[in-house]
């Protein structure tokens, strides 16, 4: 399948992109295979890429599934993440071990996913710093939450004033979240309701975080229909007999598909008032591997 | 199955209480709706609770996103069929004030702590705590023979049932205690007073050290935010259990929602489990857009005479799609048939309808017919 798009969309003069990319969006609107997708093109590009993922290591292990070899796949487990980012904190790996194994610090880091969020991002950034010149792209947790982990050094920062925390909450914000440093790539869906979520969450970023979406990638947009169909279609289903009984049928389905690609164009439309630089993916009927998105991603010219 | 109830169930029966649980982007918050709907269209009384709401769906329903229970207006529903749809972004706030309703000084002190502020995004399984009590009070005035849960878009979403237990363990007296003791030492900075051997030395020493990493703003805010909560400790705990209940109870009916993408299967088979170790096998796996076969309106379009070709084209394109979606949902079918062989498998077609509203009464009228095998004993 070739990327086709609707037509009336205006392109924006994109920014230029940061080493690190940290994909967003709410969940169900393709984030990961996107992600996978985007190392997949670098590493076809460059030779090398690295994907990280928190958590399991599952999903981006099935994105990747038979894709380019030359990703790396850094999964980013919340309590290793905690072991290595305290560390340093405490002087000594020993001490940072007695410290998190502590009978109250263990529920509460438990309890408390700031302090896991902050070693998780201080891990990225070490992964980021470990590999200069290769592409970084992050996976990043669903919409609300993934706006709060961005939010954790920059309120560590203002909240702390001074300590060790502080210095790393400062370290990762200057070298991890900073413009030039990493770019922000938004997953959405061309639904006008899931693109005005899309708006809220491009601003909380740059206004909460300091930074604003570079791409935002809008997944799953209709395919053009065969032109003329749906005004031969009614005239068919003007007709009577089983004929006639079909053709309303499809009346019914390429009239929704029409709505569907008219709210698409309209929420292409609500992105390149707000000046953000789009990558469009098609709408396939059933899963795509990360190769077809690298590939579209490349005639989008992400690459 | 009974023709339509006349008489509901007393208000001594508690409700049926029914799950839908699965990842992000299989329509689970639809399939959810369209189950109240067909359950409500066959003259239960019906409640939907979605715990994260699309403003869409909503919309579509007719009801307002709010802590309170909103008859759905829609005219298939027979007036069988109430909405609860609450606000995740207000759920912290109701929460504590839910907490504290006898404590006001404490929720004072939590509402002016810094942290608080940071725990509002932090704080997971607290809306889902905050709107499973919103429900056990509906469903305590036994105005309901079933509820359906859309629960949140994640694999994790059905976790939070274990969080109580946690939380309940971090408001115990020690941990409070130690976090006070902490808290002055961090602003003291008092030199530590090693008694009790090398064990007591080596744990003090491991305090100083904390003390000093975290800083005194960090102790002494989380010190004095779980003094607080330790003061509505049996509050909290009995909040939890009553969601708990709800969510474990006898009368709780798990249906696993999926779609034939390869996520939707890594989701299913991951909530199989986790179901299974919290004793709740899964009644029943709803597969979205998993047609059978491509409508049979496209053959008989096919296949007539003097279709023009641009309409012809139509139809390949829909039935190539079609035929895309059978293989790969009957591959997904096959596979969770085998993992999970005595769960029923209820295949919804894909649906090409211009409004939510449309989806929700479509794939309503497919799952009638599945009611009683999904639901048996209802």
């Amino acid at each position: 399948m070739s990327a086709q798009h609707p037509e009336g969309h205006h392109r924006v003069p994109p920014r230029s992109l940061a080493p690190v990319f940290l994909v967003m969006g709410k969940g169900g609107v393709g984030k990961t295979t996107v992600a996978a997708s985007l190392a997949v093109l670098d590493a076809e590009t460059h030779g090398l890429a690295v994907l990280v993922e928190f958590g399991d290591g599952e999903s981006g292990r099935r994105a990747l599934a038979g894709a380019h070899r030359n990703v790396e796949h850094v999964i980013i487990r919340p309590d290793q993440a905690l072991q290595r980012g305290a560390a340093p904190l405490f002087g000594s790996a020993v001490v940072a071990k007695l410290a998190l194994d502590n009978f109250a610090m263990r529920p509460l880091l438990r309890a408390a996913p700031a302090v896991r969020e902050l070693a998780m991002l201080e891990a990225v950034r070490q992964v980021a710093a470990e590999r200069p010149g290769v592409r970084v792209v992050v996976d990043m947790p669903a919409t609300g939450h993934g706006v709060a982990w961005l939010r954790v050094p920059r309120q560590g920062r203002d909240f702390l004033g001074a300590g060790p925390l502080f210095e790393m909450c400062d370290r990762i914000g200057r070298e991890l979240l900073s413009p030039g440093r990493a770019s922000i790539v938004v997953v959405t869906l061309p639904e006008r309701l899931v693109i005005e979520e899309t708006l809220e969450l491009c601003d909380a970023l740059a206004r909460e975080v300091g930074l604003p979406a570079d791409r935002v990638v809008v997944n799953r947009v209709p395919l053009p229909l065969p032109p003329a169909a749906l005004a031969a279609a009614r005239a068919l289903a003007a007709g009577g007999g089983p004929r006639g009984e079909a053709a309303r049928s499809l009346v019914e389905a390429l009239t929704a598909r029409e709505a569907a690609s008219a709210e698409a164009r309209g929420a292409l439309e609500a992105l390149s008032l707000k000046q953000h630089a789009i990558w469009r993916l098609p709408l396939a009927p059933v899963d795509p591997s990360a190769h077809d998105v690298a590939r579209w991603l490349r005639a989008e010219g992400a690459a | 199955m009974s023709a339509a109830r006349k008489h509901p169930r007393g208000p001594s029966t508690e409700p049926l209480v029914v799950v839908c649980a699965g990842g992000g982007g299989v329509g689970k918050t639809t399939t959810s709706a369209a189950l109240a709907l067909s359950l409500a269209r066959s003259g239960r009384a019906t409640l939907i609770v979605t715990i994260d709401p699309a403003r869409r769906l909503a919309g579509a329903m007719g009801v307002p996103i709010t802590d309170a229970v909103s008859r759905v207006p829609l005219a298939s529903a027979r007036g069988n069929l109430s909405a609860l749809m609450p606000d995740p972004r207000r759920s912290l706030r109701t929460f504590v004030e839910h907490l504290f309703e006898h404590e006001p000084e404490g929720r004072a002190r939590v509402l002016s702590n810094r942290l608080y502020a940071g725990l509002a995004d932090a704080a997971a399984g607290v809306h889902e705590l905050v709107a499973m009590n919103l429900v056990a009070h509906a469903a305590a005035r036994g105005d309901f023979e079933v509820v359906v849960i859309d629960t949140a878009p994640s694999r994790h979403a059905i976790d939070f049932v274990t969080y109580p237990e946690r939380l309940a363990a971090l408001l115990s007296g020690r941990t409070v205690t130690w976090l006070s003791h902490l808290a002055a030492r961090a602003t003291e900075g008092a030199a530590a007073k090693p008694s009790g051997g090398i064990l007591a030395w080596g744990a003090n020493h491991v305090e100083g050290v904390i003390a000093r990493v975290t800083g005194p703003t960090l102790v002494g805010d989380t010190a004095s935010l779980f003094g607080d909560l330790a003061l509505v400790r049996e509050r909290f705990v009995s909040l939890t259990e009553r969601a708990s209940r709800l969510l474990l109870g006898e009368r709780a009916a798990y249906a696993l929602v999926a779609a034939p993408t390869a996520a939707a299967r890594d989701d299913a088979l991951y909530l199989a489990s986790r179901l299974e170790a919290l004793g709740r096998a899964p009644r029943a796996i709803v597969m979205n857009r998993a047609d059978a076969r491509p409508a049979p309106y496209l053959r008989a379009l096919r296949e007539a005479a003097g279709v023009p070709e641009s309409v012809l084209d139509a139809v390949n394109l829909l039935e190539h799609e079609s035929a895309s979606r059978t293989a790969a949902a009957d591959a997904l079918c096959a596979e969770l048939a085998r993992r999970l062989k005595k769960t029923p498998q209820v295949r919804l077609p894909y649906i090409d309808a211009s409004s939510p509203e449309a989806t929700v009464a479509a794939l309503s009228e497919s799952l009638d017919a599945h009611i009683d095998a999904m639901l048996p004993g209802l």
